[in-house]
């Protein structure tokens, strides 16, 4: 699963563009989201990822890719879905 | 002014379907009601799902987004522009009985019958000074800032409280108004539980809310929001505002009595004192918009608290309830009501009581049944008689340099 590109759809239909101008590097806060804005964006990707996202996890994250590797990490940590 | 109702997006809309007799009222739907009654609603058809991004929109409680609408209209015909000092002395006064209830509704929804999760947002968007404050961070207002709630006449005493810090001197302009969007399965159903809402009307559901009617049958819940631009005198004629009239009075009087049930006694006491500080007589008041709500007792007690201040009157005072068009808008309501009340005054038209087909023996004043009534109005007073016994009355008139 391509994380980072999930995180940017998901991104330019919350918060608007295209998924492809977003700048994944970029700070969050500078792509016009608060605090309040991303961790509404984080319940929305706990939806669309259909695992949680625990808070000490996401705390010290700054960018979408920093979220990215985040959520690829927690997708390693979880056990195998059987087959 | 502005004005986002079941009748109206915009003053100008909502008075002229005040006038018209163009009901906001509709049968609720299936879909919206779990309920058995047949119920009928108020609610704003405009679609404002655009005037927000979808990340800003989520933010806010649908109260919030009409609440934001009515203050963005008022400010742009006020032509209100602050400096960085003036909105220092800017305030905003609010009213609403629930706030973001509908937030907090649907939170407890999806948390015991839905996803099990609670949305980030749901304190700010529930808790009940939102509106108030999304209106002062909208548009920079970084003076005295109250949320009031008083039931149904909170918007009423947010006004008349902003009149009274500017007569203080606290600010030198307020936007004061209020708002209420409460058209909720939960919400419906606790009112049906009081029996105090209306049964759809079988014939023609626009028709449901009856005030001062024979066959009334209760109150119709309704929603929007409703916001004023008050300003104090020297600085609205200094910088050549347009003056839509004249605050003269406020009164606030309590009952004591039931939670529910209204009293004349509070109503009386509330009246008198509004037309004390207008400095009016009874005779001066060419127009009463009524609180009206279309309920068995509350018009009864009303009409009973009319004869008692206005005595000889009474009989040949033109009172009305425009509820009948636009529905309760509870917290939102005296707002929308002051509005229409100005309205008169400017356009020298009462807007009728509508839907009063049967006359009850037990309210026997001038209602102007059904049609509208050009006459001169230069002043007005509007009642709003909240549960708990809350009543709040304001009185204006054509302004006069």
């Amino acid at each position: 699963m391509d994380t980072i590109k999930t995180i940017k759809e998901l991104a330019a239909k919350q918060f608007g563009g295209e998924a492809d101008a977003i700048d994944e590097n970029a700070p969050v806060d500078q792509l016009g989201i608060d605090s309040l804005g991303f961790l509404e964006f984080l319940f929305e990707l706990e939806d669309a990822m259909g695992f949680p996202i625990p808070q000490e996890s996401v705390a010290h994250v700054r960018t979408l890719r920093e979220l990215a590797t985040v959520i690829d990490e927690l997708i390693a940590a979880r056990p195998a879905a059987p087959a | 002014m502005g004005a986002i109702a079941p009748i109206g997006a915009s003053p100008g809309e909502c008075f002229e379907s005040a006038v018209c007799g163009r009901s906001g009222v509709e049968r609720v739907p299936a879909e919206l009601y779990t309920g058995t009654a047949s119920l009928a609603a108020a609610r704003v058809r405009t679609d404002i799902s655009g005037y927000w991004p979808a990340h800003q929109r989520a933010q806010l409680d649908r109260a919030a987004q009409l609440a934001l609408i009515a203050a963005a209209q008022a400010i742009a015909d006020a032509e209100l522009y602050l400096s960085d000092e003036e909105s220092l002395r800017a305030g905003v006064y609010w009213g609403t009985g629930l706030g973001g209830a509908t937030s907090i509704e649907e939170s407890y929804r999806q948390l015991l019958l839905g996803s099990g999760r609670v949305r980030p947002t749901t304190v700010v968007m529930g808790m009940n000074n939102a509106a108030a404050g999304q209106i002062s961070i909208a548009n920079g207002l970084r003076g005295p800032l109250l949320n009031v709630s008083t039931a149904c006449s909170s918007s009423a005493t947010a006004i008349g409280e902003a009149y009274r810090a500017l007569l203080a001197g606290y600010a030198d302009v307020i936007v004061a108004g209020g708002s209420e969007a409460l058209i909720t399965d939960g919400n419906l159903r606790a009112w049906d539980a009081m029996q105090a809402l209306a049964h759809a009307d079988a014939n023609d559901a626009s028709r449901s809310c009856k005030p001062f009617s024979a066959n009334r049958t209760g109150i119709v819940l309704g929603e929007g929001a409703a916001a004023l631009v008050l300003e104090r005198e020297d600085r609205a004629r200094a910088r050549g505002a347009r003056i839509h009239a004249e605050l003269a009075g406020y009164g606030n009087a309590s009952d004591a009595r039931g939670i529910s049930k209204p009293d004349a006694d509070g109503q009386v006491r509330a009246m008198r004192a509004a037309l004390a500080e207008a400095r009016a007589n009874p005779d001066d008041i060419d127009y009463v918009n009524a609180h009206g709500t279309a309920t068995q007792i509350g018009d009864v007690v009303e009409t009973t608290a009319l004869k008692c201040v206005f005595g000889d009157r009474a009989r040949a005072l033109p009172v009305s309830s425009t509820k009948a068009l636009h529905g309760h808008l509870m917290g939102g309501t005296g707002a929308l009501e002051l509005v229409l009340s100005i309205g008169a005054i400017g356009r020298c038209v009462i807007p009728p009581t509508a839907h009063l087909e049967e006359p009850d023996p037990a309210c026997d004043l001038d209602y102007v049944p059904n049609q509208a009534r050009a006459t001169r109005v230069s002043a007005v007073m509007s009642n709003s008689f909240g549960f708990g016994g809350m009543n709040a009355v304001l009185v204006a008139r054509a302004y006069q340099s």
